[in-house]
Order: structure tokens, then sequence, then C-alpha cells
């Protein structure tokens, strides 16, 4: 479940300078396909998906309590949970870090 | 493709439970140790065998264990002469199961040590993980 965080990082800034030139026809097929994806939109889709891991495992931990699930089940989906939510925490810590650093350009 | 190390705590996880289901039948196998026939002259309880079998899981791309069959053990029952026993056939013999508690004890401590290994399969790779995510922080 680490994979898809990562994919949530921002690719559009990657492709460059090609993507700015507005002059070649091939923009709408690069850009429209990604999506113009905000930090926010970004930083909103890793928050919520660690939430959607935490709430599984949440309802996991419930049925454990209620006895309909063993006890292997409920420490899997609970680590499950808090893999997700560290990794989350770590590449959070490192967007933000990355848009201060931004931020604090001399212009 | 899924993370190996995350694919491994899936496999570690399908052993767990196999283990447990030994366990279970073991449990069953020395709780029924002294189970005779209800009516003279009938079976007793049969020994219950357990036998594991590797499935892959195509999402994974790995071999998971699952539990293959619970089965019957075949082997004689145990004959004792007890004519006073409601399961004395007309001779005074009495079937009692075929369970031999050194072979379960035995099973129980393997099925005991194959559910330890797995856990320490779990707690490695937990730890690869954290310390990979550990990177990006300091």
């Amino acid at each position: 479940m680490i994979s898809p965080i990562g994919s949530t990082l921002p690719i559009r800034d990657t492709q460059g300078p090609s993507s700015v030139s507005p002059v070649t026809g091939g923009l709408s097929s690069g850009a429209t396909d990604i999506g113009p994806q905000s930090f926010g939109a970004v930083l909103t889709q890793l928050a919520s998906d660690s939430v959607a891991t935490v709430k599984s495992a949440e309802a996991t931990s419930i049925k454990g309590v209620k006895g309909e699930a063993s006890t292997q089940v409920v420490v899997e989906a609970v680590m499950e949970a808090e893999r997700t939510l560290q990794a989350a925490i770590a590449i959070r810590d490192k967007a933000v870090a990355a848009y201060l650093e931004v931020s604090r350009m001399a212009i | 493709m899924i993370d190996p190390i995350v694919s491994s705590l899936k496999i570690a996880s399908s052993g767990l439970s196999a283990q447990s289901t030994r366990m279970r039948v073991v449990s069953e196998n020395i709780a029924n140790a002294n189970t005779t026939g209800a009516t003279a002259g009938s079976d007793p309880y049969q020994r219950k065998t357990v036998t594991f079998a590797a499935e892959l899981d195509r999402m994974l791309g790995a071999d998971l264990v699952k539990i293959g069959d619970v089965g019957r053990d075949d082997s004689p029952f145990i004959v004792e002469h007890d004519p006073g026993n409601p399961a004395a056939n007309a001779d005074g013999y009495v079937k009692t199961p075929n369970v031999n508690m050194l072979v379960e004890m035995a099973d129980m401590r393997e099925a005991n040590r194959g559910y330890e290994s797995n856990l320490q399969v779990i707690k490695q790779a937990r730890e690869l993980i954290n310390m990979t995510i550990d990177l990006l922080r300091s």
C-alpha cells in the first residue's frame, strides 16, 4: 500500500519546459492525461488515502473485539495502517520542506 | 507489482493462520484422546491429520500456504479389555482413539515453532520497512 502514495506526488513538474510551451500542439495529449495537480490536491489525496487505511484498520479492530476476526488479521490491519501513516507523514514532511524551500527563494 | 517486503508480510501472515489451524487440530486430538464410542462396539474418536498446500497468489505473485486437507488417520484403534465400559463389545473389548499423546505433543511443539518463525519474518520485514521510511526523516 506504499506505492499508491508515492504515485500521488506531482508528476507535472517533472515534465520540464516542454509542457510550458503552448506553441506545440502536443500539449493536450500529455497534460490532460495527468491533469493539473496542485500542491494542496496532492496533500489532500495523501491524507485521504491514509485515512481510508486507518479506517479499515479500525473496522477490523472492532471486528476483532467482537470475535469476528482473528488476532492475526487485526494485527496485520493495524500494522498496515501504521505503516501507511508513517510513510504518509514522512512524505508530507518532505513535500512541505520542499515547498518552504521554494517560498524562501531569493528573488 | 507489489513491494516484496509487503508481500512477505502477507505470506508470513498466511503461515500464521496455517499453523493456527494445525494447532487447532492438535488440540482436538488431545481433547478427544479418551473419547470412546457412544454405543457398544462403536468406533471411538478418530485422530485428525492436517496437511498444508502451496497456493499461488496472483496479486502477490508468490506462493502462500493454505490448509490442504483436514483428514482422518486410518491407523487401527487401540483396543483395551474393559468389560464395565458402556462402549465395550460382547467380548468386553473397548476401542479407544488412535491418538498417541507423544506424537501430538511433538506436533504441537512443531506448530509452535512454525508460528514463531513466521512471527520473526513479520518482525524483520516490518523493521526493514520502518528503516526505509526513516530514510526520509532526519
